[in-house]
């Protein structure tokens, strides 16, 4: 029995003590293979799961490292039961391959041939497939490669993906490294994702994604298609390539409600995609059109649902994704994984932290005793509408608003769902809101205010959540939110942890009804920052009138 | 005269030797024998000789059929000749064992021992009578030979289509002798030719060695750390099933045991497989650690608290040893043709199971450091004990025992474990204690609302913990989670939020994060704020000051009122009483009802339960007009019947003679026309033993497949169920 940081549970879970001398050596060896779950400040939970293994196949790691891994590091027993299952579950991998074959085109080839017979017997998969070529091979029809990878990967035998990718027209991009420098992880997760093919990089908000894209294009060289949130996020897009690439303005076009620009590099919405016209997306072409060589989706965890579809169909193309928080509330997780591909690259927050790349953040949860009345019409208001009520109770705007007073010295966000509650606030304060209908110069115009300095604070609607780039935001005061969202919360923290200029700590402010369901939110809000070792402190509103802040 | 020598024989061992005998087969001393010429008459009975016999292993019953096979008187040297040297290693263990003895001429076998056997030894037929010239047999005819060929082996026995006319290989074969007939359609291999073809062996397969047992060799230390493992494992199961079924007990089946829901639901909650499941709840069951209650629940008992407070060795030794000596076949439940054989249930127990079991352990023992290939493995155990009733049973027996024996890590990646070998040489000391990763008194609490016990927590700890935190994870570590609803469990169990952050402050080794704290004291601060009990009445006045007065009233003294708010009293007396009690104070209540409003009639006394009249036994039904008249008319018809008894009687006996025969359908035809028509009617009636009688009866009415009656014989009325009735025919 060792002494070692890592205890092995018998869910298939990993604990890794990481006040532990040879955490930092065991984290490494792990991961290849485990996903990372929670990582609050003592224990971080990892967690094996048959994707993450064929992961770590597909990599080039075989059962017998991670056995040796596992034994090694381990505190206690391994139970032998893990150990079984991962030398299975790793043994299903690669038993199928999906090839590029000269005369038939994509086909399905077999080293088992028991198991090819048992998945053309599937439902799901005979469709898919077209004649049988030999025993061990079978031809696919090439747009149906995502199809049959999703179904393969569902029935428990994932098809390793040989068929390559096309090269995409090609396209000279070039990172242009003058007065910044690209970051090690930014490196390491575009080279990531370079060799496994396809993928999504997970990184905190603020932590530099856009770089990641833009690295991972000057691999590809070759036109790309970028397919963002909204035009906002889309003009952002556009900054940052013109300012760290070889790309001018030329090369670089916008596909959205208001353009349709279709360039080398082209930078579309997914609202303009998801976009019906007489019952079909008149958008869908955009796929086609173009021979794109790279395909980013940013944010990947708002993904629509139709894009999923569309991605199916074009396996070929390099696909890489984007997002802070693989959570994503309607559970389409797995979606992500096989028609985008496996998860690339992942490091914990506080990590990135430490390595001073992220600003340092304060996570403070202000509450606020509602008043006998406000409490009296909580109660009584029908369900539906309870969070409404007592998110947006009087008491709470008082506190807000002291709250920004005393912050009046810093770049201050204010962000809320409703939008007649930021109406309010944005009179009381004096200071101009940015909501869904505000036009789209208004918006940079304030943003550029705000950028410079000239404009202390702003009140943000829920559009404001992504991709909005306000370098200097060193406090967030949350008034309400999309109920108990986990991501958006963390996008929130995320539009304030740039590095400041002095180092300075952020704050994030979540102002909560107490003893209401607005507490119950704030708790399922916060427990993913928490799991990133973000802990909240409480404090009460009071404390706010004190300045005891 | 045989039994004689073998009594002889018997009277001749010295005591060593008969010890010996006795301890190889237990069964001749139970009861123990009066005399030497009983004990001989028991050791040669067929079933001690067939319990004799199954305790040898592949070699010595073929030896032991070599015997048989032979001529009494046979030596040493004929035995060898039918089998092989070895052999010579093997006949003193028979002699020990007594199925074979020395008498003046030779060896001799016991009485019965060759019906034991039974009279084909190794597929050899009976000696030949004629003279056989087994050089003939070189010139068999191509036919003939096939058909030696297919006989050599045994069965020596074959069919033949006729006798009278045989192929032309059988006739040469009869006409040689090399076959005999032994009716119409067999024909028989005579030994010698056999034995001949067979070159002199009486086996085609001799074994004189054990196969050898093949697999994988795991170092000692490697095996050790995985048993360990599934020691921790497997107790940890034990202690969570019986946590689980505390919480939501199983109803056991009508039939006994556990039904397929409750085994799935509790394999689920383990996160093993239901083969696995029913292991551990046949296990806990075993050991007494739970138990089918009185009112069906599969409960666990106070054994299990006494057991958790034990060592892990211990609790490991117990529950190991029940197991090794059970009856019960866990590997079965889920088995069974028409129904499913229930976990708990009555049908695990199997006559073989713990002979399997040991032999296993044997077999590991011997085999240590190899993780044994199954099969190899089964060929071992088959040699070593073949069962000639069941081998199938004894292969899943086989295959069952190594596979628990993994889980309890006797084995460990296949491998017999230290502690496995301990156990299995009843050592003192297992080492399972030393070895098992040493509790821990503290937990790791962080920020996510998670706390980490980074392994076997104390169980005060672990006690304290389960009741405020839910498991989220379990392993060498166990992952608590607190959330409102653990927190209120574990007020509800009586902690106060005090107490319960002292708690914590007191075991974690780091800080306690703030927002638990805010958890803990927001809950604790609603936990009780809506308070329920029970009352019988309550006192209710706009004026606190008239219900001050009231308690401090020295003529209500004694009398049980409590002020639960300003304006409101509760007493346990009945409302009425408490009206009267308090208007002999000289106050002036007045009753409300249910809805607050106020009762101002005259209240009479009345029982507050509902009614609940004592049940009418037997099967008197409330009287319908027809019932009434039909009455009437049965008290008459008894009137009559004494004058017409002896008409009646003659008709009876005329009826009888041939009782009415009506359909089903009839029968409820005829009734009902003659119950509204009031007739006296002749009906065949069966009895319970299904022989019909005749009865005169004067119908009365019928309900719910019964015909009320006035049996005219009896006098009385009765009732007659209707698909009894084997006819009807009015009079």
């Amino acid at each position: 029995m060792t002494d070692g940081p890592l205890i092995v549970q018998s869910d298939k879970t990993l604990l890794l003590d990481i006040d532990h001398p040879l955490s930092t050596e065991c984290r490494r060896a792990i991961a290849p293979f485990a996903e990372l779950e929670r990582s609050p400040e003592h224990i971080h939970t990892y967690r094996l799961t048959s994707l993450g293994l064929w992961n770590a196949r597909a990599a080039g790691h075989d059962a017998e490292q991670v056995i040796d891994t596992l034994i090694e590091y381990s505190r206690y027993a391994v139970p032998h039961s893990i150990l079984v299952d991962v030398a299975e579950t790793m043994s299903r991998y690669g038993r199928l391959r999906l090839e590029a074959d000269p005369i038939h085109g994509l086909v399905l080839i077999t080293t088992d041939v028991a198991v090819l017979e048992e998945v053309i017997r599937a439902k799901k998969i005979a469709p898919l497939l077209g004649v049988r070529i030999d025993p061990e091979t079978i031809a696919v029809h090439p747009s149906q490669r995502g199809h049959i990878k999703q179904s393969l990967l569902r029935l428990g035998w994932p098809a390793e993906d040989f068929a390559g990718y096309v090269d995409g027209q090609h396209h000279e991009i070039d990172l242009v490294q003058n007065g910044w420098k690209i970051r090690p992880y930014q490196e390491l997760a575009a080279e990531g994702f370079w060799h496994g093919g396809s993928g999504v990089v997970v990184l905190p908000c603020g932590a530099g994604k856009t770089i990641v894209g833009a690295a991972a294009m000057a691999h590809a060289k070759a036109t790309t298609l970028i397919l963002v949130t909204n035009t906002i996020a889309a003009r952002q897009w556009r900054e940052e390539l013109l300012q760290r690439t070889t790309l001018n303005e030329d090369e670089i076009g916008e596909y959205s409600g208001a353009k349709k620009e279709i360039r080398a590099v082209t930078i579309a919405t997914y609202q303009v995609m998801t976009k019906k016209k007489n019952g079909t997306y008149a958008h869908l072409d955009l796929f086609d059109t173009h021979d794109w060589g790279l395909i980013i989706y940013d944010e990947v965890h708002l993904l629509p649902a139709p894009i999923f579809r569309f991605t199916a169909d074009i396996q070929s193309r390099r696909r890489l994704g984007l997002t802070a928080t693989l959570v994503r509330e309607d559970g389409l997780e797995g979606e992500v994984f096989s028609l985008i591909g496996p998860k690339r690259y992942d490091v914990p927050w506080k990590e990135i932290e430490a390595q001073g790349y992220i600003a340092p953040a304060e996570c403070i949860e202000v509450r606020v005793t509602l008043t006998e009345a406000e409490r009296l019409a909580y109660a009584t208001a029908e369900p539906e509408n309870r969070y409404r009520h007592c998110a947006t109770t009087r008491t709470k705007r008082d506190v807000v608003v002291e709250l920004a007073k005393r912050h009046s010295e810093d770049q201050l966000l204010v962000i809320g769902q409703y939008i007649d509650q930021l109406d309010e606030l944005s009179e009381v304060l004096g200071v101009p809101l940015i909501k869904g209908d505000t036009p789209v110069k208004e918006r940079e115009r304030l943003f550029n205010l705000f950028r410079s300095g000239e404009l202390k604070s702003l009140v943000v609607s829920k559009v404001a959540n992504f991709s909005i780039d306000l370098p200097d935001a060193t406090v967030a005061i949350q008034v309400s939110g999309a109920f108990g969202s986990r991501q958006e919360e963390a996008q929130r923290l995320g539009r304030i942890l740039r590095p400041k200029s002095d180092g300075r700590t952020a704050r994030f402010y979540s102002v909560v009804s107490r003893d209401t369901i607005d507490q119950d939110f704030a708790q399922n809000r916060q427990r993913f920052l928490a799991e990133q070792g973000y802990s909240y402190r409480i404090i009460d509103a009071d404390d706010v009138w004190q300045g005891k802040l | 005269m045989e039994t004689r020598s073998f009594t002889d024989y018997l009277r001749g061992l010295d005591d060593a030797a008969l010890l010996r005998l006795f301890v190889l087969r237990p069964d001749l001393t139970s009861p123990v024998p009066p005399e030497v010429a009983s004990l001989a008459v028991r050791a040669s009975s067929p079933p001690s000789l067939a319990r004799a016999i199954d305790s040898l292993n592949e070699w010595q019953y073929q030896v032991l059929e070599a015997c048989a096979a032979l001529n009494e008187p046979l030596t040493e040297k004929e035995i060898i000749a039918l089998t092989d040297s070895s052999a010579k290693i093997v006949i003193p263990h028979l002699l020990e064992i007594a199925l074979i003895y020395k008498s003046s001429d030779g060896y001799r076998l016991p009485n019965s021992l060759r019906e034991v056997i039974g009279h084909e030894p190794a597929g050899l037929g009976p000696a030949s009578m004629a003279k056989l010239s087994m050089k003939k047999l070189d010139e068999a005819p191509e036919a003939a030979e096939k058909i030696l060929q297919r006989l050599v082996w045994g069965p020596p026995r074959g069919s033949v289509g006729d006798i009278r006319n045989p192929g032309p290989g059988i006739a040469w074969l009869l006409k040689e002798n090399f076959l005999v007939p032994l009716d119409q359609r067999t024909v028989i291999l005579p030994r010698e030719v056999a034995l001949h073809l067979r070159g002199g062996k009486i086996h085609k397969d001799p074994q004189p060695n054990p196969p050898i047992v093949t697999g994988k060799k795991v170092e000692r230390p490697a095996a050790d750390r995985a048993a360990i493992a599934n020691i921790s494992t497997v107790l940890r199961w034990c202690e969570e099933i019986l946590n689980f079924w505390s919480e939501e007990p199983p109803s056991a089946l009508r039939a006994g045991g556990l039904g397929v829901r409750d085994l799935k639901s509790a394999a689920q909650h383990l996160g093993v497989d239901e083969d696995c499941a029913a292991f551990i709840s046949e296990l806990v069951f075993l050991g007494g650690l739970a138990v089918i209650d009185g009112d069906d629940r599969v409960l666990p008992t106070h054994a299990f608290d006494l057991w958790l407070t034990q060592n892990p060795e211990v609790r490991w030794r117990s529950l190991v040893s029940l197991w090794l000596i059970t009856s019960r076949v866990s590997g079965l439940v889920g088995r069974g043709d028409s129904k499913h054989i229930a976990a708990l249930g009555p049908e695990l127990d199997r006559v073989n199971a713990a002979t399997t079991r040991k032999l296993v352990l044997e077999t590991l023992l011997t085999h240590a450091n190899l993780s044994a290939e199954i099969d190899s493995f089964l060929a071992y155990i088959k040699w070593r004990a073949p069962s000639r009733r069941n081998p199938g049973l004894q292969s899943e027996l086989v295959a069952w025992t190594i596979r628990e024996s993994e889980w309890l890590g006797i084995t460990g990646q296949g491998a017999l474990s230290t502690y496995g070998a301990a156990f299995i040489l009843q050592e003192e000391n297992l080492g399972v204690a030393q070895d098992l990763p040493k509790p821990v008194d503290h937990i790791l609490i962080q920020s996510d609302n998670t706390a980490i016990a980074p392994g076997p927590l104390e169980i005060e700890i672990a006690r304290v913990l389960d009741s405020i935190a839910d498991i989220e994870s379990r392993g060498g570590a166990t992952v608590y989670r607190f959330s409102e609803t653990s927190i209120r469990r574990g007020l509800d169990h009586g902690k106060t939020g005090e107490e319960i952050k002292e708690f914590l402050r007191k075991t974690s080794k780091t800080p306690m994060p703030q927002p638990l704290e805010y958890l803990i004291t927001d809950v604790s601060k609603r936990h009780g704020r809506l308070r329920v009990g029970n009352t019988t009445s309550y006192l209710r006045c706009e004026d606190p000051a008239l219900l001050t007065q009231i308690l401090s009233d020295k003529k209500l003294d004694g009398l049980p009122f409590r002020r639960i708010a300003p304006e409101v009293l509760v007493c346990d007396l009945e409302a009425t009483d408490a009206i009267s009690a308090l208007r002999a104070a000289g106050y002036m209540p007045a009753a409300e009802s249910t809805s607050g409003i106020l009762l101002n009639g005259v209240r009479l006394n009345r029982a507050k339960s509902k009614p609940r009249p004592p049940r009418i036994i037997g099967e008197i039904e409330s009287p319908s007009e027809e019932s009434l008249a039909g009455a009437l008319r049965a008290l008459r018809a008894g009137e009559r019947s004494s004058k017409k008894q002896s008409s009646l009687r003659e008709i009876a006996s005329n009826a009888l003679t041939a009782l009415p025969r009506t359909t089903a359908n009839e029968t409820l035809e005829i009734l009902n026309k003659y119950v509204k028509e009031q007739r006296t009617l002749s009906i065949g009636y069966a009895d319970n033993n299904g022989s019909a009688t005749h009865r005169i009866i004067d119908p009365l009415s019928i309900s719910a497949g019964s015909l009320i009656a006035r049996d005219h014989g009896t006098g009385e009325v009765q009732t007659f169920r209707i698909p009894r009735i084997t006819g009807v025919a009015p009079l």
